[in-house]
């Protein structure tokens, strides 16, 4: 017998081929990240080094009214990242350390902007706090500029903290309390624990936050194209060089300079603040979590977090409120028009299509972020750290830039010559007239790459959690790959998955900037209308779509909740163990 | 560190919570009294739930008790915060910070009371050449290995010189071997310093090893308190016997009672055992014999028994024998090469009657 001495590589390389089905379906999850992320992104890059745009780039890294436009969106995106960050912290410590009365509100009013359709909030702060707003004008009797930066900062906000407060929510409840009653025990007062303690703790999940909202808001369409006034900044640049002046060289530039510091903040965020993280998970948690009961302390912080709350409730009140009224704050008689237009005119197509387009995207999107991480965490090969960082650039990147990528990629048919086959068109045309679906394959992949990157972080930090010996217990009593992801993993990352689905049909309801070039006459969507109306002047249409947008969004959490929700987590309880 | 400091009494403490998710009360603590000396090693030693770490963490103020008093060097401490109580604890997990050094793990406690930076300085390298951790001072917790780890949480509880140390299963978290070691080590450290400790812990051999004395708990209530010998051969209840080490009970007939002695027939033979309570005569009661306290003999007076399992652990072996259709445990302390029993073989049974200790059925 002849014995081959492959050496280790090859022989995981091989070992790792024992399992055809997980390689086909890596194959296959390689080749969509390759085609429906990376290769548009690339194909943009290339449209702004063209002769035409190395010219574009001179001009406007030379141009005063550009340099302004890029230390507007900079500055914006800082001020957004502060603030948002430290209102996310602050409604978490209310929530986790202090014992105060209507939590359970605060909370829920936290979550509402993750659900908020583009444009609701910039526009129901405009009619509250404008020039004629119902408070700054009704109450104060004060004409308030609000276009500009701080309508932008308050605007932005309020509609991005929600990832600061779940992040640090999750932090402060996964802080040992031991390591708080070890602090009080060797004689440190409370502001000392606060201070050397729970703050530097915290730390990385500050610097994530901050992160995570700063290219968040620099990427955002939607607020700066209602409140911006004459505060420019890129992202309606880009916006304005393909909607009004069919540039798309310009366009791809403006993004490229979009997309510096967007995509440095990310991979900062991925290899530096990871690495700060000190937040270990050690076996049961001992002690029981210590809360504020100062009154001095708490109640201020109650305050402060309940203010806020019932600002969002007010926001909230007036889209509502402004859906049924003729012209809110102009002639406020009752009217059911606005849902009429919606429901049964114009606004019905859309409406059909989103929800159909989204419902597509949302299963799609919530598996492929499930078996990314399972390839992710529990399988070694070669290129895996790649696949992840793939993958997260479908969010990394704003959305406008992808919005250009598909159109330059995807405004014409691909095909391969094969020897024998002869040319076969292997992409067809998705984007623009005449495209398949009427661009909805094009809409329904961009709204699965826009939302598998946090099914996929979901679903990482869920499976790192679990000891892989229970993967390996399945694997002995003789279960394939595929069999032990669907009947053991799947099932112990449920609450991972279903979030993952939550968040994939809210962001395809919500998300505009990625689709805005994309839409045909044949294919319409909900923000896109919306984005339609407001800039029409007809709120009462554009709150309208908000609300009926809301509601399918909520029907859909509840039934994802009724066929995939977990019953008050009873999973978790298998991973503490006995 | 005077030696005045550090007595501690709890006085009818009882803790009660409200149920989980229900409506109902538990009672974790019931009126638990105990006086600990000043530089003694008490240990809190029972089954899971059965209130031990409740009664700790009342020590350690961070539960305030629903009844009871708690006084500290005569003082009443019963609702002083934690951070004001002069005690140091150290954790079951450790409770490390991992955002800091060991340098500065030590020398939070110190920092946290204002003494003065050059005082820290000398009072941290002390600790630290104590534990024998001079050369780690600038190490992360996680880039030490457990028995470092556990050793700079004893660092930075001895550094603030407590009155009282408190001790929450402190060794649960090391393998085998290290538990040893450390326990070693814990017991020196005590014996030197002569630091008041209360330790928790469900380990009976860590209990015996390091106390002064030991407190049985279950249920919420106190068992029995006693030095371990004490516990091991005078047990007060079946509980106690069976949870400290391992117990054979073996009923028997009272034949005939005189003040501090009966006459009882155990496995065939006729013996006198001391007792302390007035049993009457035709009553039956338990007799606790310890496993070691049996012996097999190739002896057909004796009383016979079948051995059903052999288990050969080394230093000793363990018999499971069937006599009377009950199941004993017999070791045998010191086996020869080449003279261990085989399953199935008969023998007779007998015993060192100094051992036995009898009980109220």
């Amino acid at each position: 017998m002849i014995r081959l001495n492959l050496g280790r590589p090859i022989m995981g390389f091989l070992r790792f081929f024992r399992d055809p089905v997980l390689v086909i379906s890596l194959l296959l999850i390689i080749a969509f990240v390759g085609v429906a992320i990376i290769a548009p992104i690339y194909k943009m890059v290339e449209e702004s080094r063209t002769e035409k745009g190395r010219e574009l780039f001179d001009r406007y890294l030379n141009s005063p009214v550009y340099r302004q436009i890029i230390r507007n969106t900079i500055q914006m995106g800082l001020i957004v990242g502060a603030l948002g960050t430290a209102l996310g912290f602050l409604m978490a410590y209310v929530q986790v350390k202090t014992s105060v009365p209507f939590k359970r509100f605060m909370h829920f009013m936290a979550l509402v902007p993750v659900i908020s359709p583009p444009f609701a909030v910039a526009t129901s702060v405009l009619l509250l706090f404008g020039r004629n707003g119902m408070i700054s004008k009704g109450i104060f009797e004060r004409r308030y500029d609000i276009y500009g930066l701080d309508g932008l900062s308050l605007v932005l906000t309020l509609s991005l903290f929600t990832v600061a407060y779940l992040n640090l929510k999750g932090m402060m409840q996964a802080l040992d309390p031991s390591l708080d009653e070890a602090a009080t025990n060797l004689g440190a007062s409370k502001f000392r624990i606060f201070r050397t303690v729970t703050l530097p703790m915290l730390l990385p999940g500050i610097a994530s936050s901050f992160l995570l909202i700063f290219v968040e808001a620099v990427a955002d369409l939607g607020n700066p194209l209602v409140l911006s006034g004459k505060y420019d900044v890129l992202a309606t640049r880009v916006y304005v060089a393909i909607v009004g002046l069919y540039n798309t060289t310009s366009a791809a530039v403006l993004s490229i300079i979009l997309l510096v510091p967007s995509l440095m903040v990310f991979i900062v965020q991925r290899y530096w603040v990871n690495r700060l993280s000190v937040i270990s998970i050690t076996g049961k948690p001992s002690g029981r979590p210590q809360q504020i009961t100062h009154p001095l302390v708490r109640w201020p912080l109650f305050g402060a977090a309940m203010f806020v709350a019932l600002l969002i409730v007010l926001i909230y009140a007036v889209i509502f409120v402004g859906s049924f009224v003729r012209v809110l704050n102009v002639d406020n008689s009752f009217t059911l028009d606005h849902f009429d237009f919606v429901i049964n005119g114009y606004g019905s197509e859309a409406m059909k299509d989103t929800t159909r387009l989204s419902a597509m995207a949302t299963p799609i999107a919530g598996i492929l972020g499930m078996l990314i991480a399972f390839i992710v965490v529990r399988k070694k090969f070669l290129g895996r750290g790649l696949l992840d960082f793939g993958t997260m650039l479908g969010i990394a990147v704003p959305g406008t830039i992808l919005g250009i990528g598909y159109l330059l990629m995807f405004n014409r048919p691909h095909t391969v010559d094969w020897p024998l086959l002869g040319t076969v068109e292997w992409m067809p045309k998705l984007t623009g007239s005449k495209a398949i679906g009427g661009g909805a394959l094009a809409i329904i992949l961009v709204y699965i790459i826009r939302s598998t990157p946090a099914a996929l972080r979901t679903g990482v930090s869920a499976l790192s959690q679990i000891d892989p010996v229970i993967e390996e217990a399945s694997v002995s009593l003789g279960a394939g790959s595929f069999a032990t992801f669907r009947r053991v993993t799947l099932p112990l990352i449920r609450p991972a998955f279903f979030s993952g689905l939550v968040y994939a049909f809210a962001r395809s309801m919500t998300t505009i900037s990625a689709i805005v070039f994309l839409t045909t006459p044949k294919t319409k969507i909900m923000t896109q209308q919306i984005l339609n109306e407001v800039e029409n002047g007809r709120y009462g249409n554009a709150f309208a779509y908000c609300v009926i947008l809301i509601l399918i969004v909520l029907t859909a959490i509840g039934i994802l909740a009724a066929v995939v929700g977990t019953r008050s987590g009873t999973e978790r309880t298998i991973e503490g163990g006995a | 560190m005077s030696a005045q400091r550090g007595s501690l009494v709890l006085e009818g403490i009882s803790k009660v919570f409200p149920q989980r998710g229900g409506h109902g009360e538990v009672t974790a603590v019931d009126a638990v009294s105990l006086t600990i000396q000043e530089g003694e090693f008490l240990t809190l030693l029972g089954p899971s739930g059965c209130g031990k770490t409740t009664t700790l963490r009342l020590i350690s103020g961070f539960e305030l008790p629903s009844a009871g008093r708690i006084l500290l060097d005569g003082r009443d401490i019963s609702y002083r915060p934690p951070n004001k109580r002069d005690m140091a604890m150290v954790f079951q997990s450790y409770a490390l910070f991992p955002h800091m050094n060991v340098y500065n793990n030590v020398a939070y406690g110190l920092r946290a009371h204002h003494i003065k930076r050059r005082d820290i300085k000398k009072r941290v390298v002390q600790a630290l050449e104590m534990m024998e951790l001079g050369n780690l001072a600038s190490r992360r917790p996680h880039e030490l290995s457990g028995g470092q780890q556990q050793r700079v949480a004893l660092a930075r509880s001895l550094v603030v010189e407590p009155s009282v140390m408190l001790f929450d299963e402190p060794l649960s978290n090391l393998d085998a071997k290290l538990r040893v070691q450390m326990r070693s080590e814990i017991h020196k450290l005590q014996r030197r310093l002569n630091i008041t400790s209360v330790y928790v812990t469900h380990d009976q051999v860590e209990a015996m090893a390091l106390s002064d004395r030991v407190v049985i708990m279950n249920g919420g209530r106190i068992e029995q308190i006693g030095t371990p010998e004490e516990i091991y051969r005078r047990p007060k209840s079946r509980f106690v016997a069976d949870f400290i080490g391992r117990a054979n009970f073996l009923e028997a007939k009272v034949e005939s009672a005189a003040g501090d002695s009966a006459v009882v027939n155990l496995l065939a033979q006729t013996v006198t055992l001391p007792i302390d309570f007035a049993p009457r005569v035709g009553d039956t009661v338990v007799a606790v014999i310890r496993p070691e306290a049996l012996k097999l003999q190739e002896n057909p007076d004796l009383k016979q028994v079948v051995i059903e399992q052999v288990m050969y652990l080394g230093s000793s072996v363990d018999y499971v024998v069937g006599v009377d259709d009950q199941r004993l445990i017999v070791v045998d302390p010191d086996p020869l090469f080449g003279n261990i029993y085989k399953e199935g073989q008969k023998l007779g049974i007998t015993f060192n009657p100094e051992t036995v200790y009898i009980l109220p059925k």
